[in-house]
């Protein structure tokens, strides 16, 4: 009974205290006709269309799901959106009187701040561990868990959550770590002699062949598995002094030089792709005769390594512009070997077909020596100004070409000569064990982590001092006297169970590893201060760990200083394309991060070279504009691009008046990237004409106006579409050709619960249809064989013919995209997406920087300066 | 849900909150009546192991899918090498997961209409693979260069594979050795755990309300850590299974020894199946440029070159001798496995279900549809060609059969990726 009465009050007190809550600030009864005569028919308690119900004569603006709403109904009443347009209008003033009141509302309501502790994001983890232990290099293990993208990014709070899996996995890198510094001792194999004849060496495209006891090498070139051959069964067991005999002999030679065999150490692990000059060299043999000659030499051969062949002073090369002027001067010098080859790319002696990936190794030969042998061999395209001819150089010249015909004209060589023969190579050994780079990198690491030791100092004054040195830096902050004894408390705990010194430090790197002081930051007991100011600067501009200097001027209390804050960004400024904040940022704002999964349909001929390429345009583009400070309008119509000659020639119609070739014959250095002029208000240029832009919205095999469509909206307009309705089929791709992708998309504006939304997205990615999925400019629609129609009408009324158009537009109206971008960096650098105060103060900075010149940079460090970004 | 009032100072349940909870109501049985069969059809005799075993570079499919359909075909030239298992395995044709073409989205195989998300063989293990030593084991031949992954956890994390038959056969058989080093590191581990969560504790303390309930995720994570410890301490010096089977000096990891790593993993696999040490296994083919040698005469291109064979006809010939060669790989395991018998006289084949597959259709297009598939073992009821017109828009599709594995496995489920029915009807 008492229990009953008690539940009874408390309840009854709980009602009260709800109530008082909810009284909120009374809306005025102006406000509230207005809301009555045009929004509340739909959105009322009863009808509640969208789930929106805004019939309230009170509003408790402290909370946050009440914010949000009225945040979204001022979004719908600024944009237009509502009262939906066969509703009663109000007039521009009596819609003013709404937008204001909410506006002051929301603003006096919405205090600055809100990041929660964030664990490090996988690549701040990965950078902090490089930086605390001196391992540039340091990858983190396979299957190491994603973050999840919250709002675009990965490093923002809500989106950092710890999960069992993923702390196993930072115990597994801690023990890894710890297993780097302090390895386990190893138990070394007694010394033996393996051999490795032709017929145990690999055998990769057209790198090497097997002929008569002999394995033939032809080609310099630098992939190992175009040129290279290396043995099925020698991986080294212990790193030690080996003795290496190798036999090799000159097969059909054509001059009295030598043959030059590089034997380099080639980590088995390694990828196939990697290029031979990465691989240690230990030794170039000089191969004098057809005769086999034999080398004996001892050299240091490390854990997992196996031993590579390559002949380098072959007269082919699976390289670009070496290959294509290989293969122009012969051309040019045998008229029935340039036919031939023009038979197997061109079978029809026309245009009608055109095989080049087929042409794979020996078939292609096949094919060639047969025309060869032909006496009736169309001649007639034998010259070097044909237009097939100019082809073919094009195609010898192109990534993914090259490949094909050079792996062709390796088998030329494997049947005439010259040839490099390999006959055998054997290891004997060890003979001594040595270091390797595993025991020299974890001697060097041990020096740094302990420093040195003072003569007589005892175990436990040593590792106290360790501590005090190593904590701070890994928990980027002072730590006081109870952590450090904590910690070494761990150690002396093991040493009295029977333990070395050394299993000591193993373990205390183990657990340093998994403290959440080192796991997590923004861990302040109230205010941001300046350490956690330090740490946000950093992981933002460099992401990595702050450096001394910052903790310098963080234990000065100067930090949070603008002036001192501004300089230290301008210091940590990252300018280069490969700096961590211009690669993370760019690839997670603008998706390229996706490109290295979209393998591109073999009928665009689009290498991994070029994506590659692709990529590092836009990481050298926004590392110009901002280094350069130059006009925000120039990240949508700029005068330059960064590309290589190369890719523009290829990918961006780039006519270079300089040079007198027709597209083929590329000199050196054409394939680097670099600023190229560029007029404005052209197709190509600036963000929307970035090849990798238009393929990171694609998927390789072809285009999507959808969701290039809703990708412009979030990541360019700033206008994230709401999600799509659930049950709704996606459109079912029509493969047979039969109607263009506007057609299809009519059924979205046919249909009014889509309309609403894709109204606005689906013409923006019709007016990108003239890209194809890897950025190419196209005039057709594929299999429809129609033209693209890429005209559409914006959301505010503007007629669109195509990109140059919306380029034009949108650079009318750059705030907009000004505003989008400085929102994406606030969200990546504080890990929270900007409240209705803090757009508010980054619309002033857009606004006013607008005013001072619009450079990118000045916005930037005024973002940096922000109280948003020194706020918790 | 905030309290929010009406003008009027009084609550009113709205029209639309009404139905909508009152068609909460009425889906209720209905779900239950949908779940019932399932458990009855699992009931009688269950394989418990699954292995799937997926080809980077897929099937010619020509020389994959049989003529004729139904019992009693012909074996096409791919599957001419597993003429004795003939009545043990079925072939599928006109299956896929309706997915994105390209090697990119290779991973449908076993991740479905999505590639990259929560993979079939995850879903299985998720389900029984507690019940054995490793949960799930994921192995690879011929791949060198870590990228690529078959199996994907619930987040959509690909798994990293085996790729070195030693290291596989050294987990599973541990050395004395091994065990000394693994059971220090748990003891060491274990016993100082408890120091820095006393400092993480101070650090809790210190920190507002909103934060600090932020870092119970850390703690929580933690508690888990501990309890595996704890777990794998106990159970420490369990007996580990032993084997006679002698693994050669070295690993063939380079690509030109694709086949004998092939057969070395199967090896492994059915030794890992017979100790019970894995029941979910997946087993990824890499292909890259290599350029294989059978009787002593190379190829004429790299596998991968092959695979683009642009329907010349001798290098189709040469690719279908590289895929004969793998199925003569895989008819070693099914030998295996139909050898090893069990207490109750099933053999281990009846106890597995093997899905043969992969993501790609047609390499030479990069098509992803129409996925040549085989399933083999498990008890059913094998020896057709089952053909499925992928054409007709309410056409099975590959999920609808990975339904059907699953529920044979006892995990209970109607759905998978973009399908939800299953392929009882046809295979059972």
């Amino acid at each position: 009974m008492g229990n009953q009465f008690l539940s009874v009050l408390l309840f009854t007190c709980a009602a009260a205290q709800g109530l008082r809550a909810s009284e909120g600030t009374p809306v005025s009864d102006t406000h509230y006709d207005l809301l009555s005569n045009y929004c509340l028919n739909c959105h009322d308690e009863v009808e509640m269309k969208g789930d929106v119900n805004l019939d309230h004569y009170t509003v408790d603006w402290t909370r946050k799901e009440n914010r949000d709403l009225w945040e979204k109904a001022l979004h719908m009443l600024q944009e237009g959106h509502m009262p939906p347009e066969d509703e009663d209008q109000p007039s521009d003033e009596k819609r003013a009187i709404l937008t204001s009141w909410l506006d002051e509302y929301l603003l006096d309501n919405t205090p600055l701040g809100g990041t929660i502790p964030r664990r490090l994001s996988a690549e701040e983890y990965r950078s902090t561990i490089r930086d605390l232990f001196d391992l540039p290099d340091y990858e983190l293990p396979l299957g190491f868990p994603k973050d999840s993208e919250y709002h675009g990014f990965n490093n923002v709070g809500e989106g950092l959550v710890l999960s069992p899996p993923l702390m196993e996995a930072y115990a597994k890198v801690a023990e890894e770590i710890a297993n780097t510094v302090y390895p386990p001792t190893q138990i070394a194999p007694p010394s033996n002699t393996r051999t490795a004849g032709p017929e145990e060496m690999v055998l990769s495209f057209s790198a090497a062949k097997v002929k008569d006891d002999a394995l033939l090498l032809v080609s310099r070139g630098q992939e190992i598995f175009r040129s290279c051959s290396w043995p099925s069964r020698m991986e080294i067991m212990a790193s030690g002094v080996y003795r290496i005999t190798v036999s090799a002999a000159k097969h059909k030679p054509v001059s009295d030089e030598p043959l030059l065999l590089e034997i380099r150490a080639r980590e088995l692990s390694a990828s196939d792709r990697s290029r031979a000059e990465i691989f240690r060299l230990l030794k170039v043999m000089e191969v004098p005769s057809t005769t086999p000659n034999t080398v004996t030499f001892e050299a240091d051969l490390y854990e997992g390594q196996t031993l590579l062949f390559r002949w380098a002073n072959a007269e082919m090369d699976h390289g670009y512009t070496e290959f294509a002027k290989h293969m122009r001067e012969w051309w040019s010098q045998d008229s029935r070997w340039l036919a031939a080859w023009q038979h197997a790319v061109f079978p029809n002696g026309d245009f009608s077909e055109k095989r080049v990936s087929v042409l794979r190794g020996l078939n292609g030969w096949n094919i060639i020596t047969k025309a060869l042998a032909n006496p009736d061999l169309d001649m007639s395209n034998a010259t070097m100004d044909n237009e097939l001819t100019v082809e073919l150089l094009k195609i010898a010249d192109s990534n993914s070409g090259m490949f094909n015909l050079a792996d062709v004209l390796c088998h030329y060589y494997f049947t005439n000569g010259p040839a490099l023969e390999f006959h055998h190579a054997s290891i004997e050994g060890p003979l001594k064990i040595v270091d390797g780079p595993r025991e020299m990198l974890a001697k060097k690491l041990q020096r740094q982590f302990t420093g040195n030791r003072k003569p007589d100092q005892s175990d436990e004054s040593f590792t106290r001092e360790i501590l005090t040195r190593f904590l701070p830096r890994a928990f980027r902050r002072p730590v006081d006297k109870q952590t450090i004894e904590t910690y070494l408390s761990i150690a002396k705990q093991h040493w009295s169970e029977g333990n070395s010194f050394d299993d000591g430090m193993h373990l205390l790197i183990r657990n340093i590893l998994i403290s959440p002081r080192f796991l997590y930051r923004s861990l302040d007991p109230a205010e941001m201060d300046d350490y956690d100011l330090a740490s946000r600067l950093s992981y933002f501009l460099a992401q990595a760990p702050p450096d001394a200097q910052l903790i310098k001027l963080a234990h000065a209390g100067r930090l949070s200083d603008p002036e001192v804050l501004r300089g230290e960004a301008l210091r940590l400024l990252p300018d280069h394309p490969s700096d961590a904040l211009i690669q993370s940022f760019t690839s997670q704002w603008l998706d390229t991060k996706l490109l290295p999964e979209i393998m591109p349909d073999p009928v665009f001929e689009f290498s991994d070279e070029e994506i590659a390429t692709a990529k590092s345009e836009v990481e050298h583009f926004f590392a110009a504009m901002l280094r350069d400070n130059l006009p925000m309008t120039d990240f949508i119509d700029p005068d330059f691009t960064y590309t290589s000659l190369k890719f523009a020639k290829e990918n961006y119609h780039y006519e270079d008046k300089g040079s007198s070739g027709g597209g083929a014959g590329y000199e050196e250095g054409d394939s680097e990237i670099g600023r190229l002029p560029m007029p404005r208000g052209g197709r190509f240029g600036g963000l929307l004409g970035q090849s990798a832009i238009m393929m990171a919205t694609a998927n390789g095999v072809d285009t999507q106006p959808v969701l290039r469509g809703v990708w412009v909206s979030e990541n360019i307009l700033g206008k994230p579409p709401g999600e799509p309705p659930e049950n709704v089929p996606a459109l079912t791709p029509d493969i047979r050709g039969a109607k263009t992708p506007r057609e299809m998309l009519a059924a979205h504006t046919a249909d009014n619960a889509c309309s609403s939304c894709h109204s606005s997205i689906d013409p923006l990615g019709l007016m990108l249809e003239n890209f194809d999925p890897v950025g190419n400019w196209r005039e057709l629609w594929p299999k429809v064989n129609t033209p693209i129609d890429s005209t559409c009408v914006l959301p505010d009324g503007t007629p669109i013919d195509d990109i140059t158009d919306f380029k034009a537009w949108l650079v009318d109206n750059i705030d907009l995209f000004s505003q989008c971008l400085a929102e994406k960096l606030m969200t990546y650098a504080t890990g929270r997406v900007p409240n209705y105060s803090e757009r508010k103060e980054i619309q002033g900075i857009v606004s006013q920087n607008r005013k001072n010149g619009n450079g990118f940079k000045d916005l930037f460090l005024a973002l940096v300066t922000s109280e948003t970004f020194r706020t918790k | 849900m905030t309290p929010i009032l009406n003008r009027f100072g009084y609550h009113t349940i709205g029209r639309r909150q009404f139905l909508r909870a009152a068609g909460a109501l009425i889906a209720l049985p209905s779900l239950e009546s949908i779940a019932k069969p399932l458990a009855k059809a699992a009931a009688a005799t269950r394989p418990r192991n699954l292995v799937s075993i997926g080809t980077y570079l897929g099937w010619h499919q020509k020389a994959f899918f049989p003529k004729e359909v139904g019992k009693g075909y012909g074996l096409p030239p791919i599957l001419e090498p597993l003429a004795d298992h003939q009545e043990d395995f079925t072939v599928f044709s006109g299956l896929d997961h309706r997915a994105p073409n390209g090697h990119g989205a290779w991973s449908n195989f076993l991740c479905g209409n999505s590639p990259k998300n929560y993979s079939m063989d995850q879903m299985v293990a998720d389900q029984i693979g507690q019940k054995s030593r490793f949960p799930s084991v994921q192995l690879t031949a011929g791949t060198g260069e870590g990228s690529k992954a078959m199996s994907f956890t619930k987040q959509g994390i690909g798994l990293p594979m085996i790729q070195r038959p030693s290291v596989f056969y050294k987990q599973m058989f541990m050395s004395e050795a091994d065990k000394e080093r693994m059971e220090y590191m748990l003891r060491s581990g274990k016993s100082s755990l408890d120091l820095v969560l006393q400092d993480a504790q101070r650090l809790q303390n210190s920190l507002p309300q909103n934060d600090s309930d932020k870092l119970e995720e850390y703690f929580d994570s933690m508690r888990s850590v501990e309890k595996r410890m704890a777990h794998q301490i106990a159970s420490i010096n369990d007996p580990l299974p032993t084997t006679d089977y002698k693994l050669p000096d070295s690993d063939p990891i380079t690509p030109n020894l694709l086949m004998e790593a092939e057969t070395l993993m199967y090896d492994l696999m059915a030794l890992a199946l017979d100790t019970d040490s894995s029941r979910v296994l997946s087993f990824f083919i890499d292909g890259l440029g290599q350029v294989f040698s059978f009787d002593g005469t190379a190829l004429k291109s790299g596998y991968h070159g092959l695979s683009h064979h642009g329907n010349d006809p001798e290098m189709i010939r040469d690719l279908i001798a590289i895929e004969t060669a793998h199925m003569h790989c895989f008819n070693g395991f099914l030998n295996q496995l139909k050898e090893k018998k069990r207490p109750n006289g099933k053999s281990l084949l009846d106890e597995t279900i093997i899905l043969m597959g992969t993501g790609m259709g047609d390499a030479s297009r990069h098509s992803n549809a129409n996925l040549p598939t085989l399933v083999a073992g498990g008890g059913f009821r094998h020896g057709s060609h089952i053909a499925i017109d992928g054409s007709k828009t309410d056409a099975p599709l590959l999920g609808d059969l990975y339904i059907t594995l699953m529920q044979r496995l006892g995990v209970e489920t109607n759905a998978f990726s973009n399908a939800n029915r299953n392929l009882n009807h046809l295979f059972s």
